[in-house]
Parts: structure tokens; sequence; C-alpha cells
């Protein structure tokens, strides 16, 4: 075809058969009749449709690209806003415009553009000059004519090396560049072009181009708004779990959690562990129903909630008892299950109680897997339920498995048959696999119960019990007294030597005498010495008084207040834990590595 | 075993120390009775327990007559020093203890006593032993009642009688704490302070030992058990 700008023509004459045709198109000159107007009307209600229907970036600029394609233009370029704008927030960084993908008809491969049939030459990434002639048109929101006079230098600024070296680009009004000009922002450009030998863009065909930016641009905006939402939704669920699970000595622990199927399908599940006084742990898993946002809101709250009751050392029963209690006040429609668990290494023995929560599984390291039995409950937010506390023996080696009900149900399985298909499972876990990785055994369990997508959520927490031999503990009930600092340190110095902690022993004497000294001001009842050997040395104080010690730095003739600064300066680590029977202080040491193991 | 019999309060005055005491013993042997069998399943390691009887049998003649004091379900002790073929009487404050030890040691003696009703010139005499073991009952009496209790066993030896006697290490009185799902005062010293107060009492000891000991139950904190193997001075 040869050059004929004719203003009269449209993208009607090459709309339909370009694509497929390896030579020039035909064109057959026509007059503006109703005809074409009417193909032009189509043709836009066909490409707008298919721009809208797209429902993330790619596919709403790939549904773009194949309207424009060879329908409307040889060859589009689009480069979008990086990174593109979300909502109505104004950003003060500087334009940039990033290259997104380039489609072009197959005959207009060697004549246009693209000389080697690679993009090489456009530019990837563009920074508008400031008040430069693309800054200006991006502004302006318009698409314009590549001949529109003065336009030639943002051409230029936006294709980079491909647009200036002569003959590169088509002649006449064969180019048309488009802002994508959203709601406040600019998402980004389109240019379309046509070959030489094709009929040039005409005026109505510039109103075309201008749909098809339009519709674009909301298409964007509307994916990057999905896909924000999807993310923050996301965001929120995974900042709502515990980044990481605290590696308490005496037990092992491992965790996953796999979001529903569907993309900004939010859940409410959630685990944790909460190490407590006595080297005790807490294990909770929980489940919000529904799946939304406010799910994903309410869980947050709700392990927030148990943490801090938690904190309290609090038995099972009494923690979901004031969670419920709790619930009701966040409102009267959320429903949750939460298991809340207690292991003692070393009483070796589990302490848990249930709201409404499928049971949980003990794996025994002989193979045998059992369902645990506890009084299912009621689920939190009922109100008014009685839940109870159930005690068993939890041996060394045996791993306990939490889960929520994304593991053990879905539409063609009901909870009880999904429970037993895991306890199966676990039985079935060849004897290798039982005492290997946590982390490998959560796999496995994932592999054969959740295997392909889902409708649900799940969250999965597994723990090992190692336990300590009870030679690894030494515990004392002391009455305040002016002379308890005394006794604690006696005690202290004996068990110390009995552990064969002898280089401990000045250090420790010393803080154990400041806390207890601390703990016996306030205490009215029996204060408690609690010395622990695992990895570290551990001492714990607990008394009946909630006031929880601050360090402060004691003035010079101060009597009191050097204790904490001193635990803060020689302890590895120290805290103090309001408990709901008053407080504990406690501070660790860490064992010298080649101190042999002592003791019976 | 931890075992006291439910007396009502009284006042006493037969000139054996307790004058001047209220002895209280309100809801100690009922918590007992209430726990019943499950005191073994929390404590089912007995070693040190056992480890204090088989002293008594290797340092007791055949044929010795031994006080349980606080016997429990008299096992093991009661039962270790039946079968060792001694005259075993066990006295405990819990009636539902007692029916229990009857059951599991019909070849031992029992009655529900409390300690304060043997003491010098009180209302029950079950003569004099060759042998007192006491293993965790001292603990449920208010510390003032603690020597009173020792001077009382050692009123119920025969010169040269053998006590062994546990406790647990701590330093309280009277101390409420909870107990298999009951709540039970408990007194306690530390090592120190018992080794003072069986000297007073009139004890040498001949052998000791400590462990720790963490009972099977979530309950029941782990604790320093102390067994004392004495014998009466004089």
């Amino acid at each position: 075809m040869t050059e004929q700008p004719s203003p009269r023509e449209g993208p009607a004459g090459t709309a339909r058969r370009g694509g497929s045709s390896s030579g020039p198109a035909p064109v057959v000159p026509l007059g503006r009749t109703p005809v074409q107007q009417m193909d032009r009307l189509q043709y836009l209600d066909v490409a707008t449709r298919r721009i809208a229907r797209g429902m993330d970036l790619d596919e709403t600029l790939r549904e773009l690209r194949w309207a424009a394609v060879p329908a409307f233009a040889d060859a589009i370029v689009i480069h979008l806003h990086d990174p593109l704008p979300v909502g109505d927030e104004k950003s003060a960084a500087p334009v940039v415009l990033q290259l997104h993908s380039i489609d072009r008809a197959p005959e207009a491969r060697s004549a246009l553009l693209m000389p080697h049939a690679e993009y090489a030459s456009v530019a990837e990434r563009v920074q508008p000059a400031f008040a430069g002639r693309l800054a200006k048109l991006l502004l302006a929101g318009r698409p314009a004519f590549g001949d529109t006079p003065g336009i030639h230098p943002a051409v230029a600024e936006l294709l980079g090396p491909a647009a200036s070296a002569h003959g590169t680009l088509p002649p006449g009004r064969r180019l048309i560049i488009a802002p994508l000009h959203g709601r406040h922002h600019v998402m980004g450009t389109v240019v379309l072009l046509r070959r030489p030998d094709r009929s040039a863009f005409t005026t109505d065909d510039l109103l075309v181009a201008s749909q098809l930016a339009t519709h674009t641009a909301i298409g964007v905006q509307k994916a990057v708004m999905y896909g924000h939402e999807a993310s923050v939704a996301d965001t929120l669920q995974h900042t709502m779990l515990p980044s990481s699970l605290p590696e308490p000595t005496g037990i092992q622990l491992a965790s996953r959690y796999l979001p529903a199927s569907k993309t900004a399908q939010v859940g409410g599940d959630w685990y944790d562990a909460i190490p407590l006084p006595g080297s005790r742990v807490a294990l909770i898993v929980g489940d919000v129903m529904g799946h939304s946002m406010t799910s994903a809101a309410i869980m947050g709250q709700l392990r927030t909630i148990v943490q801090t009751l938690a904190g309290l050392d609090l038995p099972p029963h009494e923690v979901l008892h004031h969670l419920d209690e709790q619930a009701q006040r966040l409102g009267s429609d959320h429903i949750a299950t939460c298991l809340y668990a207690i292991y003692d290494p070393i009483s070796h023995r589990l302490l848990m109680a249930n709201a409404g929560h499928p049971p949980a599984l003990l794996l025994r390291p002989n193979g045998h897997a059992e369902v645990l039995q506890v009084p299912p409950g009621a689920p939190i937010g009922v109100g008014g339920v009685v839940f109870e506390s159930v005690e068993m023996p939890a041996p060394t080696g045996t791993t306990l498995v939490l889960y929520t009900d994304g593991l053990v149900e879905s539409r063609d399985t009901d909870v009880g048959t999904g429970v037993e298909a895991l306890r199966t499972h676990l039985q079935s876990t060849p004897h290798r696999h039982r005492l290997s990785s946590l982390e490998r055994l959560c796999d496995r369990i994932l592999t054969a119960l959740a295997p392909g997508p889902r409708d649900d959520d799940i969250a999965l927490l597994t723990a090992r019990f190692e336990g300590f031999p009870p030679d690894s503990v030494g515990y004392w009930h002391l009455d305040p007294h002016p002379l308890t600092a005394g006794q604690a340190r006696r005690l202290t110095r004996r068990v110390l030597r009995r552990w064969g902690l002898d280089a401990l022993l000045d250090t420790t004497e010393l803080l154990v005498s400041e806390v207890v000294t601390n703990a016996v001001r306030y205490a009215s009842r029996p204060i408690s010495l609690r010395l622990l050997r695992t990895d570290v040395l551990r001492c714990e104080v607990t008394d009946d008084s909630p006031q929880v010690p601050r360090v402060r730095q004691a003035a010079p003739g101060d009597e009191g207040g050097r204790g904490l600064f001193l635990v803060d300066r020689l302890a590895q680590r120290w805290g103090a834990t309001r408990l709901s029977t008053g407080k504990v202080v406690w501070f660790e040491q860490q064992i010298p590595k080649d101190q042999p193991i002592q003791g019976s | 075993m931890r075992g006291r019999k439910a007396t009502p309060v009284s006042g006493t005055n037969d000139g054996s120390g307790y004058d001047s005491l209220r002895l209280d013993r309100t809801g100690q042997a009922e918590a007992f009775d209430a726990i019943g069998d499950r005191y073994d399943e929390a404590f089912p390691h007995k070693e040190g327990q056992v480890g204090a009887g088989d002293w008594l049998i290797e340092s007791l003649d055949p044929g010795a007559r031994v006080l349980d004091l606080g016997s429990g379900t008299g096992v093991p002790t009661a039962r270790q020093l039946a079968d060792a073929g001694f005259e075993v009487i066990g006295v405990d404050f819990s009636a539902r203890m007692v029916t229990l030890a009857r059951e599991y040691v019909p070849t031992a003696t029992f009655h529900q006593l409390d300690l304060a009703d043997l003491r010098p010139g009180g209302s029950r005499d079950l003569g004099r032993f060759d042998a007192v073991a006491a293993f965790f009952s001292l603990l449920m009496l208010p510390r003032a009642e603690i020597p009173l209790a020792l001077r009382t066993i050692h009123h119920l030896l025969t010169p040269g009688g053998l006590l062994a006697l546990s406790m647990v290490e701590a330093h309280v009185d009277d101390f409420e704490i909870p107990f298999l799902g009951n709540t039970i005062r408990v007194s306690g010293y530390l090592l120190e302070d018992l080794h003072k107060i069986l000297d007073t009492a009139g004890f040498e000891i001949v052998k000791e030992n400590s462990y720790t000991y963490a009972p099977a139950t979530a309950d029941v904190p782990p604790e320093e058990q102390v067994f004392l193997c004495c014998r009466r001075r004089d």
C-alpha cells in the first residue's frame, strides 16, 4: 500500500484483515460513511469490553494489545508509571515510565520500529524531563498525532534510540501517542503505530485511541486497586501471625500457614507459642469463622488477648473463659474456635482446654497416633460456657499436632473423616520420619492432606516434647523475711555445685540475692525461687505482688534500686512478667561451653 | 504419707508443749479423703522413700515394731516394711486413706489418728516402737507443732530407735498450696534448719539424701525432697 494520507480513511478498511494477511492489506478508500462509523463503534464496543474484562494489570494490557493490533494499529508500545500509584495519594517522586510491552502485527516486524524483531532499541525506562514536551503531554492527558507540531521531542523522549534514527518511525499520521490517565495520576502511555503502507490515522481514529486509552487507564487503576487490596489482606493476615516462633528449651516447634487458594481470600486462622515461667510453653491454635478482612482483624485481636492472658500464666480453661468474655466485647457476631495447651517439660505433662476446635493429635515415638480426648467445649464468642482443662502425660519424643479445620475438612470430607485421615497418616509415618525434623513432618502432613487448591486456609503447629530430667530444676517456697535473700543464696550455691556450675556461682548468687531482696520487700506470701539448668541457667523468683519492677539507676547513697541494674548488666537476658497471682522476675546466664553436664 | 486426722480445733493442757497451741486441722484430712488413690498417681516415683525404707529394713532386727506415721494408702512404705516381716502399725488422719491402706496392706494394722493423740499423756497409747517412718507427714503441721511432733516421736521410740523422715525443703509455715485439685496447708524448713530441729529434738542424723522431685501432674510444682535417716540419741 502506498502512502495515502487521507483523513477520511478509517481503521475499518484494514481492521479485520490485517492480522492474518502476510502481505500489505488492501485498503479500499472509503468515504466517511455511516457504515464506516458503525464499524468503528462496533470495534470500540468490542475492544472496550475486552479491556474492561481484565482482572489484573497484565490481563488488561494484553486485552488492549489484542484489541489494537492489528485491527487498529500495526504496533503498540506500552509504558507504565513505575511504581504504579495506588489510590489518591500524591507522590512526590518524579514520574518514571517503564516499558511494559510491545506488540506488533507480523508484517510490521521488518518495516517498523524493530528492525531486528527485538525491542532492544525502545527505551526500557524513561524519566520525562521536568516541564519537557513529554511531561506536558502526559499532563494534558489527551492523545496526539505523531505529526503534531512540536510532538517529536516527546516521542523521541519516550521511545529513545528507536525514534531518533531516520526512517524508523512511520511517516505522516501513523503514530498516536496517548497518555494513560487515571483519576488522579498518569498511569503510563500507549504509542500506536501503523506501517507506512497502511492508511494513516484519521481524526476519528484519534478519538478511538482516546477511548482505548481511557478504558485501559481505568482498567489499570482497577487492577492496581484490586492487587493492592489483595496485598493489604495478605499483609494483614501475615502480620497477625507470628513472624517466627520462639525457641524455648525443652520443646521443638514448627508451623505452617497456607492461605486459601482464591486471591484476596483472607482467613482467620492463627497459631502461637508463648514461653511461660518454669520453661513451660503455651501452644495455641485458633480459627475465626468467616473469610474476610474482618475475620483477619478479629483474629489479630483474639491472638493479642490470648497472648496477654497466657502471659498471666492462667490455666487453659481460664484463658479460654476470659477470651470468651473479651471476644463478646468485640461484637456479638464473631465466633472463633481455639485450642489452648500448656506443655511442662519438667513434669512431662500436657494441660489442654478446647473451645470448639477440632481435636489435637499426639504422635508417640513408637508410631502410635491418637486423637486427644478433650471436651470440645463451645466456641469462643458464644458466652457463658464452662471450659475444662484436661491433663495428660507428655512423654519425651512425643509430637503434638495442632491444626485448623482447613486441613481436615473440605467440600468432600467432613471433620470426623478428615481427623481420622490425619491420624492414619501420622500413624503411617515411617520410623525415620517420626523423629526427623518437624519441618519435614509439617510438609508431609500438608502434602498428604492438603495437596490441591483449597477453599479454606490452614494453620498447622507441631511441637515435639524434649523434656528435662527432674534434676535440672530446683524449686523452693520461702517465707518473705529479712533473711530470705541469704537463704536463697545458700540454696543457689548448693544447687549450682550439684550441677557443676561453679563458674557461675558468684554472679548467680549475687543476682539471686538482689532479685529476692526486691521480691521480699513487697511480698506478703511466700515467694518461690526456681533454678533451671538447660542450655542456659535460668533463675525465676515469683512473688505475690503484682508490681513489676523497672530498672533505674540508683542515686549515690540509695539503699535499694541497684538490684535490677545489676541484673541488667550481668545477666545474658532478664525479664519481669505480671502473673495472675503476682509476678515473676527471671534472668538467664549462658552456661560455659566446656562445662561438663553433671548431675544425677 | 501426708496424712493426719481431722481433729476439731482444740486447746490442750497436758504439759507436753501443746498447751498454748490451737490444733487446727480444718480441711487437711478432707483434702486427702478427696485425693485418695490419685496421690500415688501424682507421685509415682518413690525411689527416695523406698531407699529410706530399705535403710530401716537393713538396720532393724526381724520382728521389730514399726510405726508408719501418715501411712496414706500404705503403699509403698507400710507394705515394704510388712513384707520385711516387721510388725507395722500405720496411722493417718484421713479415713479414706486408712480404708485404702487396710485394703492394700492387710498384713499391717491401721488407725485413723492424729499424731497429737499419741503425745505423752495423749488420748491413745500404741506402745513403744523400734522405728518410726514419717514420710511427708510432718509437713502437714504448722511449724510450731513440728518440734513437738518430733518430741512425740522421740517419746514413741525405744532408746536408740530409728526415725526415717522425709520433708519437702522450703521455708514456709502453714502455707496454703493447691494440691491435686484441693488446697492443703504445708510447712517446711530449709535443710540446715531441719538439722538443728532434729538435733534439739534428740536425734542424730545417720544419713541424708535429697532429690528434686517432679510430680507427674501439672498441678504440683517440682519439689526438693529430703530423706533423713536418724537415730534417737538417748
